[in-house]
């Protein structure tokens, strides 16, 4: 029975980890756009109005797309590696939280006042930035104290947040599939959908753990 | 995003049917037709010598009155089928009438986007013109004209008949004053008369294959084509008016890009080589194509609200329904 629900569990993973694979391929090819650094590529394309007028606007955007690509890898490997290779786990749980506290969601604040789609998906990205700072100083201090159970659970709220680079980019595409919105209508829905289903996916999860 | 906004852009998408018998029977047609056409000898005026060139500008000028632009209908000689008369090929033309001397005539004309220069002669009893364009475009041909008040109609045959689609064509033309207007554009009123509400692309249709379930439990496939619907954008935002910023834009769709950008074009006279920008301009009573190259008349004001235009148009191809931003 044992053995049954371990290699239940290994296919789970097993399945996690490809999936992972996939989508942080695409993420890593999107954030290879920008290498080498330029004003006007991709995304910023459509954001010359603040390239131009605002001097911090392009290095805090780069900030945020450098240093993302390495939390969500970093940030993967501790949550997946949470009980064996401990040491794998700390280093890249140091590098995920240095990361995310000081490059990647305080950067993703500052752009998020300045998002495409008006005030209510800037309301959304400020709140996505704030919440992901927040939680993973949470699980950081805790850790500190050595509550490794809320610690864990506050990580998985982090990084749930964090995988909201992937999973909005999942509902845009399904979104456009389905209703071809325009452009910034499709991106107000992203907003709220990249990351309020993922986080309460985890408290379910926490919930069921709790239990 | 409301709802009901993404409804009306799913009912927006119009499906067309599909018209593959008659094109068969009128490819089978031309084909004959083609096959049939006896192979005429080039009766090319032989061009004249540089020495008259310089005589030229001392040279009188005739029937100013008829300089001018004349726009209309350049379409093949209806086939007859058992259908009734069929015309395979509709086109617009435009002919320029710049000069007429007292041997000779020149103007030029422009077919989607193909701009040719015309040398030909007047026969002042008959009012019949005989223009020729160059030759050296397979596609070049010469022209009969008759005028009659505001009128040029006659027909056109081409030097090469085997090399293009319809050899001999009649040409049906009014003459139009071309001039630019900023204030030109689209108009939702005649689209609110037309069958539909804003303007559709008929030239970029998608096939999509969908499948439904029969009673019996056969599932049946079918194949439906979809075709980009504009939005009222295209007849709101003026980009020969107006500087447009970023904001104004960004939630457009690529078509209302297309449009919008392209309107400034129209507005100047341009003849497109896109069918897909042709087909909502074509049917406007200000649009009137003179030229394949409006790039030089074009304001500053328009330079940058067009290059604006082009860069999220650039976007709206690469990102907007991939995985990323």
């Amino acid at each position: 029975m044992l053995g049954l629900a371990k290699s239940k569990n290994f296919i789970l993973k097993a399945i996690l980890a490809i999936t992972f694979i996939y989508f942080f391929w695409l993420m890593l090819n999107i954030t290879l756009d920008y290498v080498p650094i330029a004003s006007d590529v991709s995304f910023l394309m459509i954001k010359q109005t603040e390239v131009t007028s605002r001097p911090a606007y392009l290095p805090i955007f780069y900030i945020h797309v450098y240093s993302s690509i390495f939390a969500l890898l970093a940030g993967f490997i501790a949550v997946f590696f949470d009980k064996n290779l401990k040491y794998l786990h700390r280093f890249s749980g140091r590098i995920y939280v240095f990361v995310t506290l000081i490059f990647s969601s305080l950067s993703g604040i500052y752009i998020g006042i300045f998002a495409n789609g008006g005030w209510i998906a800037k309301v959304s990205f400020v709140l996505l930035g704030v919440f992901w700072f927040c939680t993973t100083y949470k699980s950081y201090s805790e850790i500190r104290k050595k509550n490794i159970v809320q610690h864990k659970f506050w990580m998985w709220r982090s990084y749930a947040l964090a995988v909201s680079a992937i999973t909005l980019r999942m509902w845009k595409v399904i979104l456009v599939y389905l209703f071809q919105p325009n452009p910034m209508d499709v991106y107000q829905v992203i907003a709220w959908l990249g990351w309020i289903p993922n986080l309460l996916l985890v408290e379910y999860l926490i919930k069921k753990q709790n239990r | 995003m409301d709802s009901e906004f993404v409804i009306s852009r799913i009912f927006n998408q119009k499906t067309k049917p599909m018209k593959s018998l008659n094109l068969i029977f009128a490819s089978i047609i031309l084909a004959i037709s083609v096959i049939s056409c006896k192979k005429e000898t080039k009766s090319e005026e032989k061009t004249k010598t540089d020495s008259l060139a310089s005589k030229k500008e001392m040279e009188q000028e005739f029937h100013k009155e008829w300089y001018g632009i004349y726009t209309g209908d350049f379409n093949s000689k209806p086939i007859a089928t058992e259908y009734g008369n069929e015309i395979e090929e509709y086109k617009k033309i435009s002919v320029k009438i710049n000069r007429i001397t007292k041997d000779s005539v020149y103007g030029y004309s422009v077919v989607n986007g193909n701009q040719r220069s015309l040398r030909g002669i007047l026969n002042e009893n008959t009012l019949d013109f005989v223009l020729d364009e160059p030759g050296s475009d397979k596609s070049d041909g010469r022209f009969q004209l008759k005028i009659k008040q505001d009128s040029l109609v006659g027909d056109w045959s081409a030097y090469n008949k085997s090399d293009v689609k319809s050899p001999e064509k009649t040409v049906k033309l009014i003459r139009k004053e071309f001039a630019y207007n900023p204030n030109f554009m689209l108009s939702k009123k005649s689209y609110e008369e037309s069958d539909y509400e804003n303007p559709v692309d008929w030239n970029g249709g998608k096939v999509k294959t969908e499948s439904y379930v029969t009673d019996e439990g056969k599932t049946e496939t079918y194949e439906n084509t979809f075709y980009r619907s504009a939005s009222d954008k295209v007849f709101v935002i003026n980009a020969s008016k107006q500087k447009l910023a970023e904001k104004d834009l960004k939630n457009l769709r690529k078509l209302d890009l297309q449009i919008i950008r392209n309107t400034v074009f129209a507005r100047h006279g341009y003849s497109f080589k896109k069918a897909t920008y042709r087909q909502f301009f074509e049917n406007t009573d200000w649009y009137v194509p003179v030229s394949s190259n409006v790039d030089a008349d074009l304001s500053p004001l328009e330079k940058e609200n067009v290059a604006l235009l082009a860069r999220l148009e650039k976007y709206a191809e690469d990102h907007y329904d991939t995985f990323g931003r």
